[in-house]
């Protein structure tokens, strides 16, 4: 996640609470997390849209990575 | 999740499917011309696109691939990608016509049609889109429709609702995509050439006579539509572009 937002020019903050919409940090780059993961694992994660809509931060989004790489 | 405003920077390296004759090969030319590098696929080469091939040896990349084949058309995506650099936008231009009415029309020619105009190039997008965020990237998408999606033609149900579907998906991507990635569509009337084989002629002179601009639609008409939403700075995104000089209104 923090080399996605790296990548964009900003930084990860260390806080697992913080608001992915006060970070910026979009659905289409929680796309780009999960390809990069895919990279890693060479497999696909897909998913539906329901599970993200549910994510709202830093912590949902490291919590649901975890919960497709054990799927 | 918000989406935050962002600017797609023009498009530099292209694939065009279906790029070996008719419009897709006046797409890949246009293209070359204007700069950019391509990469262009179809079932089969054709002796014009060989021709770019040597004229522009390092800005196009081209091969025989049937865009039914996925895994062979993602083996292309990634060899263009080795020789010419990441795909930044994508022109879904191969498609098959039809010229028999529903009724008479096998099962399996619907399929087939379904298949080569709606489902093979949405696995295309699909894989492209996949290859562009993996790497972070903005880009674009350009699907060549046709004014069928939108009036009726006799002859073309299954040809028209695949572009209608394309068109469709068109709007939905631009949503998904939330501008990292212009998604536009373009609608062309019919072509003198090709496609407009499969109209008798009587039918091609009402279509003249009840045209504006007194004219069907030419590769050239469309060539600088299909390169603004390429290169421009527009702010068109989810769009169907209608070329046919108003044959259509």
């Amino acid at each position: 996640m923090g080399e996605v937002m790296t990548a964009q020019g900003r930084a990860l903050p260390a806080e697992d609470t913080a608001d992915l919409r006060e970070i910026g940090f979009r659905s289409l780059d929680f796309s780009e997390l999960a390809l990069r993961v895919e990279d890693e694992l060479g497999d696909e994660l897909n998913f539906d849209a329901p599970g993200l809509r549910r994510i709202a931060t830093v912590g949902d989004v490291l919590d649901f990575i975890e919960q497709l790489q054990s799927a | 999740m918000s989406e935050a405003p962002s600017v797609v920077p023009p498009a530099s390296v292209v694939l065009v499917s279906g790029g070996s004759r008719g419009l897709g090969l006046a797409i890949v030319t246009d293209l070359l011309a204007a700069g950019l590098k391509v990469a262009a696929f179809a079932r089969t080469v054709t002796p014009e696109l060989t021709a770019l091939g040597e004229k522009f040896p390092d800005h196009l990349h081209y091969g025989s691939v049937d865009v039914n084949d996925a895994a062979a058309g993602q083996a292309f995506v990634k060899a263009v990608e080795s020789t010419l650099g990441p795909i930044d936008a994508l022109v879904n231009n191969a498609a098959i016509g039809q010229d028999s009415l529903h009724v008479h029309t096998s099962a399996d020619h619907l399929a087939e049609i379904i298949r080569t105009n709606l489902t093979s190039p949405l696995i295309l997008t699909r894989f492209v889109l996949r290859r562009m965020l993996a790497k972070g990237l903005k880009g674009r998408i350009v699907n060549i429709t046709s004014i069928c999606a939108q009036r009726g033609y006799p002859g073309l149900v299954a040809y028209s609702a695949t572009k209608g579907g394309m068109d469709a998906a068109t709007r939905s991507l631009a949503r998904e995509l939330g501008g990292r990635i212009l998604a536009n569509a373009v609608a062309p009337g019919f072509f003198a050439s090709e496609m407009s084989a499969v109209l008798g002629q009587t039918q091609l002179d009402q279509i003249v006579r009840r045209t504006p601009t007194g004219h069907l639609t030419e590769p050239e008409d469309v060539l600088p539509v299909v390169r603004m939403l390429l290169l421009e700075n527009t702010n068109l995104n989810g769009q169907v572009l209608v070329v046919d000089g108003a044959a259509s209104i």
